[in-house]
């Protein structure tokens, strides 16, 4: 289907700061003639290559899975490799661009993300297998695999945990990305130390520091929900001791087959 | 800032919260001169039932409203699966407090006259 | 007791007993004075209510309050103080309240 209206000038508006010169940011406008299928990401390359070397901006696999080019685009947070330029720049032919936001700016729009790293490694993202490993292969359910809700599609983008308005204002807070990788974890079958990982999040710090304002399933470009996550990790802190026993039953049968309905 | 509608649901949740705060402990303050006997509490109350204040129960009536079925919308959140519905079930807490503040603000409004004149 | 819970079951406490408050107490409106609301407390029964409403009130101000200062980066370091400030607050008034309550009673 051919779009006459593909082919025209528009204006990408960019947050600018250098920490060398600048006091603060101030915004900076580039016309850019949009091509069909034209993405955000493209538009800034055009942008760093022919009209201002300057511009700085973290990308790498133009793909969506690395999870490096998550930006504020026009007011939301998502990648900007798979926004497509025109259904951003409306009638106005006109596109914000930021860094994500309630984060420190290194320049531009590269931000420093130390507190999301921290905050991801405090919850111990990796699996915890059980002493008695099969020999051949861990078997899951259907049923205990869709439990997950896709959670392990996430690509650490951090689009969630700068949309987080409780991280805008308490940076103790563990933070959605790092909560949804520890519901990951807790559901796997094949984690030995649920109840563990329970107990560290039932804290002040913890799930309960979670507000429900939902921004982070309205920002995340997986389509994932971190929201749903912490209210499960909430339910289950409460008993943690009843779903470690269960799970202690459920790994004496990790090798076996499961059986058929 | 990053503006959606949970953020502004969170914003009036915090607002009328930290206001009903303020207003328990004036409220305890008030009634809390019955301990003083009956002419104490009446005087005290006569002082805040004038026209003006009736006005800020209005005020108030909808601050209530909206923090409880603000509430009412996050319990629902949290025991059953509805994230889906997160802009639905926003919107449907406001118009029914809405409504309830119309409702009941009515009436307050028609006392306040009846009152003033 | 998380106060994540303590808020919650105050919470529903308070859908039930600011329903009957509001009902019983300010509607329709009515010129407030000693003698109409002494009619209603000379039950015990409704003594009894305004206690456990008064109570669910108190935990669910001071643990919202709680909430929103901890939220704040800096005041979250200090969150033992400020749980125990509730704590206190929270004692001193309902003791006062309750007294109020108790106040509401024919002259011997």
């Amino acid at each position: 289907m051919s779009n006459d209206n593909t082919q025209r000038t528009v204006t990408v508006s960019i947050q600018r700061f250098d920490p060398d010169v600048d006091k603060k940011p101030h915004m900076q406008d580039y016309q850019v003639e949009m091509t069909k299928g034209m993405t955000i990401l493209d538009a800034l390359h055009e942008i760093k290559t022919h009209q201002d070397g300057s511009v700085t901006y973290r990308r790498s696999c133009r793909h969506g899975i690395c999870g490096s080019c998550a930006m504020l685009i026009n007011g939301r947070n998502t990648l900007a490799c798979k926004t497509p330029l025109i259904d951003e720049v409306g009638h106005k032919n006109r596109v914000t661009l930021g860094p994500l936001p309630y984060l420190p700016i290194i320049k531009d729009m590269v931000v420093d993300r130390t507190t999301f790293w921290e905050q991801y490694l405090r919850v111990k993202p990796w699996l915890i297998p059980p002493d008695d490993i099969p020999e051949k292969e861990f078997r899951m359910s259907k049923e205990e695999v869709n439990a997950l809700h896709d959670a392990e599609s996430c690509i650490m983008c951090g689009a969630c945990y700068s949309s987080c308005t409780v991280i805008g204002l308490n940076k103790h807070y563990v933070g959605p990305h790092a909560l949804l990788k520890a519901f990951m974890r807790v559901m796997d079958p094949r984690d030995e130390a649920p109840g563990q990982r329970l107990a560290d999040l039932d804290g002040a710090d913890g799930v309960y520091r979670c507000h429900t304002v939902f921004n982070c399933i309205d920002a995340c470009p997986k389509g994932l929900n971190p929201t749903q996550a912490i209210e499960t990790l909430r339910k289950l802190a409460q008993k943690r001791k009843k779903f470690e026993t269960t799970r202690r039953k459920r790994q004496q049968h990790l090798h076996e087959p499961i059986p058929a309905k | 800032m990053y503006k959606t509608t949970g953020f502004i649901s969170f914003f009036l949740r915090r607002l009328t919260g930290i206001a009903l705060v303020l207003y328990l402990f004036m409220h305890l303050w008030v009634i809390g001169s019955a301990t003083g006997g009956p002419e104490v509490f009446n005087a005290r109350l006569n002082a805040v039932q004038t026209p003006i204040f009736k006005l800020l129960e209005i005020a108030l009536l909808a601050a209530v409203v909206y923090h409880a079925f603000d509430g009412i919308r996050l319990l629902i959140v949290h025991y059953f699966d509805v994230t889906d519905y997160r802009k639905s079930l926003f919107y449907a807490a406001f118009v029914v407090a809405a409504i309830l503040t119309v409702a009941g603000g009515i009436p307050l409004f028609l006392f306040m006259l009846e009152g003033a004149g | 007791m998380r106060v994540f819970q303590l808020q919650r079951w105050s919470a529903i406490a308070l859908l039930f007993f600011l329903t009957i408050h509001m009902i019983v107490v300010h509607y329709p409106p009515f010129h407030i004075n000693f003698d109409n609301i002494l009619v209603r407390l000379e039950n015990p029964v409704w003594k009894v209510i305004d206690i456990l409403f008064l109570l669910s009130v108190l935990v669910h101000a001071l643990t919202g309050a709680y909430q929103v200062i901890t939220d704040v980066d800096r005041a979250f370091d200090y969150r033992k103080g400020l749980a125990w400030a509730a704590a206190v607050i929270g004692v001193v008034a309902f003791v006062y309240g309750a007294a109020t309550i108790w106040a509401f009673q024919l002259p011997v």
